[in-house]
């Protein structure tokens, strides 16, 4: 079974660093981080993930814009986006059935078994 | 008309008119003051009364020497005809040794003197001439000061009255005589008993004697009674009378009244009282608005921090998110069987538990909560939720006493919200009791009988009176809440637990929640010191 190519986008490092480890260390996934909002688009494009793990807040360009880019992008138009952001609450997502802007989301801080659960359940097969 | 100056250079000569138609006489006195050295003479003659008055009009005149038998005139009338031109102006009288009788009833008429024509010699005539004009100018000046002194008491607005040593009025200025309403001549001679009531008269003379006695001044405010019986108040000066030799003649009085002035100082003082009174209003409201502005402060301090907590708990949600995922990742690489490194990480993922547990609660109090208020069975509720602490009581060894009231109303609540805060004061009253004790969970319903609804309170969902209530009592048996610390329990992050055990915003949020549904909680130290009561009020449902 081929890996899953999970694009990880969010401006602290250390949580993408340590997410990368945690999901690569489950040999199920390739993933590629992108600490800069503004070159996230490029680096979807290049990529081609089966799935976008997006922070909403960030400074210069919010998730939300990243999402709206890849979305308009014909290319990558259908890439399943997740938030991944501490500006919700886990009672407000869970209140939502998950879905927060047209997307599934999930509340900072979360556990690996949380976000691979999210992974496995929206991914592209 | 003849006119003739004389004598001296030194000082001014004096203006004589002479009025004589015999000339031997005009000649005589003419000899006889040229005689006079001493002073200069302006002598103006003429011979009828008519021409001296013309004279008189147009001239000034320091004496005038007339004969009393005149061809236009004759006798007395000579005399008073000069008089009336010129009452300012002396006159002397030259008389023949036939007339004696007539001039000296001209000096009764004013003349100032009369002197014999035969034998006189020109030191009678000057001396006489000097004597008319300075017992004149005397006289003059003893006019003006009675009528200035005159003027005076009879323009001053006081009454001023006289009396002798025998009590009997011997003077009364007008005033004094309108208010006893008698003319001057009824007034001298009576004493006070003809026009006061008898014990005042007698007052008014002891008085006088005291003044007469003592020498000194009398002055005292009067408090009299007015024929209609008003109360009117009179300032009352007596002073003694002298005679040149110091001795006491009588004594004077002056009086006015002052009750006008007097109603004005304790319309005054009034005034001054009602105004120190609404000073003291003002200052009571004043303090009033400035406790009901410390209330909407704290009101104000509340939201400010709220606001300030979200904004710190979204920060610090982000470390904790790359904590977690450092935790995850060491738990699958660590070795198996290594008992510390799994303590370790156990330790470390509870922390993270718990830090983000209190941003959840700061985030819940900070939020203004949308309530979905759905009619709930109020005993369900509670027993629901007791069994959610169930283990934390099992734990501590506590004993659980329900007295739960039967086919209560149903209560509107939404249930997650309202489990919240009973989980709250449960686990508050279960860490009261840390060796054991009870915890009595009572409910009932009771009906509104004052209004719940506290100033600064930005809940406008209130309880009303006449509404009904369904009341939960929580009950414990621990050690109570020190007074100092009664105050400051609803304060955000206000704790005596131990670090880790408490996040200082169950109560907070408690209350907030409560409120957000209308309703009130209440903490209270049980009245014999066994334990705490919380009294929860939330509103009955009703159907739209």
């Amino acid at each position: 079974m081929a890996k899953k190519r999970i694009l990880l986008v969010d401006d602290e490092k250390s949580l993408t660093t340590l997410l990368k480890l945690n999901l690569e260390e489950t040999g199920n996934y390739e993933v590629r981080v992108e600490n800069w909002p503004e070159d996230a688009l490029a680096a979807a494009r290049e990529f081609k993930p089966d799935l976008v793990l997006l922070d909403i807040i960030m400074p210069r360009l919010p998730g939300g814009n990243v999402a709206a880019q890849i979305d308009g992008d014909p290319q990558l138009k259908g890439t399943p986006i997740i938030f991944l952001t501490a500006a919700v609450r886990r009672s407000q997502v869970e209140d939502n059935d998950g879905i927060i802007c047209e997307h599934p989301c999930l509340a900072k801080p979360a556990s690996i078994d949380e976000v691979i659960a999210m992974i496995e359940k929206h991914a592209r097969k | 008309m003849r006119r003739l100056a004389t004598g001296g250079v030194d000082s001014k000569p004096i203006q004589i008119l002479l009025v004589e138609d015999n000339s031997a006489d005009v000649r005589l006195l003419q000899e006889l003051l040229k005689e006079i050295s001493l002073v200069g003479f302006v002598l103006t003659v003429v011979s009828r009364i008519s021409e001296a008055r013309t004279k008189l009009a147009e001239e000034f005149f320091d004496v005038v020497l007339t004969d009393l038998s005149l061809p236009d005139s004759r006798g007395l009338s000579s005399f008073q005809k000069l008089h009336e031109a010129a009452p300012t102006v002396p006159i002397i009288v030259l008389s023949g040794s036939d007339d004696e009788l007539l001039a000296a009833s001209a000096v009764r008429e004013g003349a100032q003197d009369y002197l014999f024509k035969t034998g006189l010699n020109s030191h009678t005539l000057a001396r006489s001439i000097r004597h008319a004009i300075e017992r004149h100018v005397a006289e003059q000046k003893l006019v003006r000061s009675e009528a200035f002194y005159h003027s005076l008491v009879e323009h001053l607005p006081q009454n001023i009255f006289r009396k002798d040593l025998g009590e009997r009025f011997t003077f009364a200025n007008q005033r004094f005589c309108q208010l006893l309403g008698r003319p001057l001549d009824l007034i001298i001679g009576k004493t006070d008993f003809d026009f006061y009531p008898p014990a005042l008269a007698a007052k008014f003379q002891q008085d006088d004697r005291q003044v007469i006695r003592t020498g000194q001044i009398f002055e005292t405010i009067e408090e009299n009674v007015a024929p209609d019986g008003e109360k009117i108040y009179v300032h009352v000066v007596k002073t003694p009378i002298h005679d040149a030799k110091g001795k006491v003649l009588g004594t004077q009085c002056i009086f006015w009244d002052t009750t006008a002035q007097k109603r004005f100082e304790q319309q005054l003082q009034r005034k001054n009282v009602e105004l120190a009174a609404s000073e003291a209003a003002l200052r009571k409201s004043n303090e009033d608005l400035r406790s009901a502005q410390l209330q909407l402060i704290q009101a104000e301090k509340m939201e400010s921090i709220g606001t300030l907590a979200a904004g710190v708990a979204h920060e610090v949600k982000n470390p904790l998110a790359i904590m977690q995922m450092g935790v995850n990742y060491l738990s699958k690489k660590m070795p198996e069987g290594d008992e510390n490194i799994t303590m370790v990480l156990q330790e470390m993922k509870e922390a993270i538990t718990r830090a983000d547990s209190i941003t959840r609660g700061l985030l819940d109090f900070a939020a203004s909560k949308q309530l979905a208020v759905k009619p709930e069975d109020f005993n369900q509720l509670i027993t629901d939720t007791l069994k959610m602490v169930r283990h934390e009581l099992n734990e501590k060894r506590i004993e659980l006493v329900k007295d739960l009231a039967a086919s209560l109303p149903k209560v509107a609540v939404d249930k997650t919200q309202i489990q919240q805060v009973f989980v709250n004061l449960f686990i508050n009253a279960a860490h009261a009791m840390p060796s054991g004790g009870t915890l009595t969970v009572r409910t009932f319903a009771r009906q509104i009988t004052k209004s719940t609804h506290s100033e600064g309170s930005r809940s406008s969902a209130h309880l009303w009176v006449g509404e009904t209530a369904l009341v939960a009592e929580v009950d414990d048996t621990g050690g109570g809440i020190p007074l100092e610390h009664l105050a400051k329990i609803f304060d955000p992050f206000f704790t005596t637990k131990p670090t880790g055990v408490g996040t200082g915003l169950g109560l907070p949020v408690s209350r907030k929640i409560v409120e957000l549904h209308g309703g009130t909680i209440d903490i209270k130290n049980q009245p014999d010191g066994q334990g705490v009561r919380v009294t929860v009020l939330l509103k009955e449902h009703r159907d739209a």
